[in-house]
């Protein structure tokens, strides 16, 4: 069974000042969403919201299938935030990549396992033993894209994911996202422009003036070189 | 005077190194008891000082200002404030701590507490918060998350863990006050060093002076060999 995602009655304030108060979102599995809007609208506040992150002022985010742990009521083992400029945890590529998997409570063959499928995924094999700090900006983002991967999420925010990329990096990227599709995963990514990550998803929002509207829905076919 | 002081620091170098039973038992003591100190301080004085950065909460800048203000107290302070406290009129008088080692622990934690909480809590406010979301997002619960901020922080705060233990072995005016300098149970370093050079007794002093020396020396090299396998270039 996917996960689906929930908003209602979405309202965020600064202070006097409302961000964004949205009636409704819905995400299902195999969705893909661009969310768009201007600096400042509100798509980072609003995907930390989703993803469990953030707390609104009022409304509710609920996802199912429920697993929401003890510790939290808002975070969701199937849902992952990426931000804008992923952190990266010191130490190896391996061991960020391992991360999640230990949290899990996974042996360490199958850790081992899990993390040379991701390595191998997103090309990152040959820096494997490589301090993580030391990749450059696209590969940390594809480590943390395969950092998420590995674990198998069903939905995925991601934040920008190609800003200050070059385009070797931002079509990496995009590669990686694609796949993450075709694994049945639901993404939404927030992007002020047009770009090959945003052109694969089929559904548009536009996040302005405290509202989201809905204002394109493609036929959900991706075309594969 | 040139030959007395060449005289003396030979004196005080033969002292450290028959190993002198008295001269030992001084630096046992004060080895053990800061050694102790510093351990009860660290773990809760660090998780203050995260809290401290992570947690916004109404009156947060007075908390933060309030440690930046104790660890300015002067360690007689300190001591003097503990000597009423522990003192057999004073209101903890009947757990008869006065002048021993359970009461040169306790001073040398409050003098180590501030200087952790405020140390920490730089140490963790140098931590982006993506850390924190990211560790979450990627299903650490509450503990582990903070476990991971630790470990993205350990070479500022094992710097601030050696600063305590840095300040808490040296200082002479609370393990007076409270310790009474009592040989081979309350004398330390210090207080040692304090005692035998207004005797004019300088061998001693000299010798303890020298281990105080080796051990910043010590403690600052590891630090530094430490912070420079963490360097990222």
């Amino acid at each position: 069974m996917g996960v689906e995602l929930r908003a209602n009655n979405l309202i965020k304030r600064y202070g006097a000042r409302e961000l964004f108060n949205i009636e409704e979102l819905k995400v299902q599995e195999g969705d893909s969403l661009h969310l768009s809007g201007d600096n400042g609208a509100g798509k980072t506040t609003l995907m930390k919201i989703l993803a469990g992150l953030d707390k609104p002022c009022s409304g509710e985010v609920a996802v199912t299938p429920n697993m929401k742990s003890k510790w939290s009521t808002r975070l969701h083992p199937k849902v992952v935030y990426l931000h804008q400029t992923p952190y990266i945890f010191s130490g190896t590529v391996a061991a960020n990549l391992a991360y999640g998997l230990k949290l899990k409570g996974l042996a360490n063959k199958q850790i081992k396992e899990k993390v040379s499928h991701a390595l191998a995924w997103a090309r990152l094999e040959e820096l494997a033993d490589h301090s993580a700090h030391s990749l450059s900006g696209g590969e940390k983002q594809r480590l943390a894209l395969a950092r998420a991967w590995v674990l198998a999420p069903g939905l995925l925010f991601l934040d920008e994911p190609t800003a200050n990329l070059d385009q070797q990096s931002v079509t990496s990227v995009a590669d990686l996202i694609d796949k993450m599709l075709e694994g049945g995963a639901a993404v939404m990514v927030s992007s002020h422009q047009k770009n090959p990550v945003t052109e694969l998803c089929y559904r548009q929002l536009l996040l302005s003036e405290g509202q989201v509207t809905e204002f394109g829905h493609q036929r959900k076919v991706r075309h594969h070189a | 005077m040139q030959e007395n002081l060449l005289e003396t620091s030979i004196l005080s170098l033969e002292l450290l190194f028959s190993f002198d039973a008295e001269l030992w038992d001084i630096i046992g003591v004060s080895f053990r008891v800061s050694m102790i100190a510093i351990s009860i301080a660290t773990l809760p004085a660090i998780l203050i000082g995260f809290a401290l950065a992570m947690v916004d909460f109404k009156g947060r800048w007075m908390v933060v200002a309030l440690f930046n203000a104790l660890m300015a107290v002067p360690t007689v302070v300190v001591g003097l404030t503990l000597y009423l406290l522990l003192s057999r009129s004073g209101p903890f008088g009947d757990l008869h701590l006065l002048f021993t080692q359970p009461a040169m622990i306790i001073g040398q934690v409050a003098l180590a507490f501030p200087l952790l909480v405020c140390m920490s809590h730089s140490a963790f406010q140098s931590i982006d918060k993506r850390a924190w979301e990211t560790a979450r997002t990627l299903g650490a619960n509450c503990c582990y998350a903070v476990i991971t901020i630790m470990k993205e922080a350990r070479f500022a705060l094992l710097a601030s863990v050696l600063a305590g233990f840095g300040r808490i072995i040296s200082e002479v005016g609370c393990s007076m006050m409270i310790g009474g300098n009592i040989m081979s149970y309350t004398r330390n370093i210090p207080t040692a060093i304090a005692l035998e050079t207004s005797k004019g007794m300088f061998a001693q002093g000299i010798a303890l002076g020298l281990v105080l020396l080796i051990l910043a020396l010590l403690l600052n090299f590891t630090l530094a060999s430490i912070r420079g396998k963490g360097q990222l270039v």
